[in-house]
């Protein structure tokens, strides 16, 4: 069974790292004034989509569903989840890799071209559809019943033994 | 007259254990009766009486009993009484203990221990009455008392410590300040019974009520940001219609003015506008599609709020390019400028537009939301019970297979 005390702390970690994330999209682009600057940026919001995904993993792992052999389940439940945010972590490290490369010896200049465009537009979006769609999964992995058999759960093994 | 019949045993020096078991071989009769009365006497001694008696012992046992002249009558009194009590639960093990009798000799014991026999039978009921108060984590169970003495060699007696036979006393010692002070168990149960009364009384702190908590510290923040974000926007565009001048004529002045301006303010658009769309799809749990598309066809307020935050949050992600262009606004006379001559009115005119619409877009959806400020379709679904919820996915998962 989760205690509330190590929840409320992983869900704390969850938040911060997404607060982490939220800011560098946002404020990204305004603290240039060294290429350093926005490379350590860039790399702290890629480790914070890493963190994230470990540890929302980790949450998966520790439910009595995934306990139980029903991964397939879990994986239904929460896809949208997982593919947000595989899809985000994606395009975050393309965007961070092809802004740094045109902006790494002169921060100031104007590198923008409609590839680089849409490529910005798709990655914020990504970034706030992973935001509110891990945020609500890391909310109801709060709920108990995830971590105790039900009737339910035993239903869905009888399915899945078939 | 029960002194004597107790003290027999106790005088008996240790006798080497092949004699000892030789003696119920011969007399196999007086098994029965007699640990009965062994009961009897070393419940009558309490704890101070050790089971098995050392040589040394038995010259300290009877001054300690002509210290007390009432103990013989208590003695007797109790010999009476103090069996019955351990009659209901001990009368099983009777037929185990003859090894009791191996080293006591008390040969004229029989017809007290007839009397003995008989008289608790009448008296289990009570008995009974009185172990049920203490029918809790309290009360004393059958395993906690010791009814036989421990068949040990007599040999060993002298290195081991005296085994005696416990007995359910009304008296609890309770540890305070590293002494054990007696206590009423009675009493005890009461707190204790009290204690867990208010600890159940108590709503425990759960993982949901976290998650509860935090989805409602979110929407909050939420609410915070909609109204803020409308403001920040109309501010925006009123900024921006004032320093381009009537019909956009001074728009080398907005230039000037607003290029520090213009990076900031879309950083900050952005995060109030993420904010604010995490908060509207909350509002109409946008993860359950249907739902979420139901409300939006039944042009429920807060359903168009999320589109609309969601359409203004693209539009304003689509100027980042001419703000960055605003942002290195350098005039056309500088070498190397982005902003060449006569395109000042051609890059901003969009530019505008779409701030202007994107101010439009927050401030209606802000008036949407509060409409009915108090939807959350998220918190409804996700922390209510799962009856409704769990059948969906049963479909989903048969649908899916």
């Amino acid at each position: 069974m989760l205690q509330t005390s190590n929840y409320s702390l992983v869900l704390s970690l969850q938040f911060l790292l997404l607060s982490c994330d939220l800011f560098v999209n946002s404020f990204s682009e305004l603290l240039r004034k060294a290429p350093v600057i926005q490379l350590v940026l860039f790399i702290i919001q890629d480790i914070a989509i890493l963190f994230n995904i470990i540890i929302i993993f980790l949450m998966f792992f520790n439910t009595f569903v995934f306990q139980a052999g029903l991964v397939n389940l879990l994986f239904h439940k929460f896809k949208g989840t997982i593919i947000l945010t595989a899809v985000y972590f994606a395009l975050s490290i393309s965007l961070h890799v092809w802004v740094m490369n045109l902006r790494w010896k002169n921060s100031n200049r104007f590198v923008w071209t409609d590839g680089l465009q849409t490529l910005f537009v798709f990655q914020r979006l990504a970034a706030v559809l992973y935001c509110y769609f891990y945020k609500r999964t890391a909310v109801r992995l709060g709920d108990p019943r995830f971590y105790q058999d039900s009737l339910w759960l035993r239903k869905e093994f009888l399915q899945g033994r078939r | 007259m029960g002194k004597k019949q107790v003290r027999p045993p106790r005088a008996l020096p240790p006798v080497p254990s092949a004699v000892q078991d030789d003696v119920p071989l011969n007399r196999p009769k007086k098994k029965k009766p007699r640990p009965k009365s062994t009961l009897v006497s070393t419940s009558l001694d309490g704890l101070v009486q050790p089971a098995v008696h050392r040589p040394s012992e038995d010259s300290e046992q009877p001054t300690k009993a002509t210290e007390h002249p009432e103990a013989p009558v208590q003695k007797r009194h109790r010999k009476t009484r103090l069996p019955l009590e351990l009659e209901t639960s001990f009368s099983q093990k009777k037929a185990s203990s003859p090894s009791l009798l191996h080293s006591e000799n008390g040969t004229d014991v029989e017809p007290a221990e007839e009397a003995v026999i008989q008289k608790p039978r009448k008296k289990t009921k009570k008995t009974q009455q009185s172990e049920l108060q203490y029918a809790n984590e309290l009360g004393v169970e059958d395993e906690d008392i010791i009814t036989e003495e421990r068949n040990i060699p007599e040999q060993q007696s002298i290195f081991t410590a005296p085994t005696g036979i416990s007995q359910p006393v009304g008296k609890v010692f309770v540890e305070k300040s590293r002494r054990f002070q007696a206590a009423d168990r009675s009493e005890l149960i009461k707190t204790t019974e009290n204690i867990d009364t208010s600890l159940d009384m108590k709503p425990s702190w759960t993982t949901r009520d976290v998650a509860l908590s935090v989805h409602r510290a979110f929407r909050m923040i939420g609410l915070f940001s909609h109204g803020f974000l409308a403001g920040c926007a109309v501010w925006n565009i009123v900024v921006i219609y004032v320093l381009a001048g009537d019909q956009l004529s001074n728009l080398s002045n907005l230039l000037q003015q607003y290029k520090n301006l213009a990076y900031p303010f879309q950083s900050l658009l952005y995060l109030l506008l993420a904010l604010s769309t995490i908060s509207a799809f909350d509002r109409i749990d946008f993860a359950k599609t249907s739902v979420a598309l139901r409300s939006f066809l039944a042009l429920d307020p807060t359903a168009l709020a999320s589109f609309l935050y969601f359409t203004a949050l693209i539009l304003s992600l689509s100027q980042q390019m001419t703000s960055d262009r605003i942002h290195l606004y350098t005039p056309s006379s500088v070498n190397g400028s982005l902003w060449a001559a006569g395109i000042e009115e051609q890059i901003l005119q969009p530019w505008i537009v779409v701030n202007l619409v994107v101010a439009l877009l927050v401030g209606l959806s802000w008036l949407f939301l509060s409409y009915r400020p108090g939807m959350d379709l998220s918190e409804e679904l996700m922390f209510s019970s799962d009856v409704e919820e769990y059948p969906d996915k049963d479909k989903g998962i048969k649908a899916s297979s």
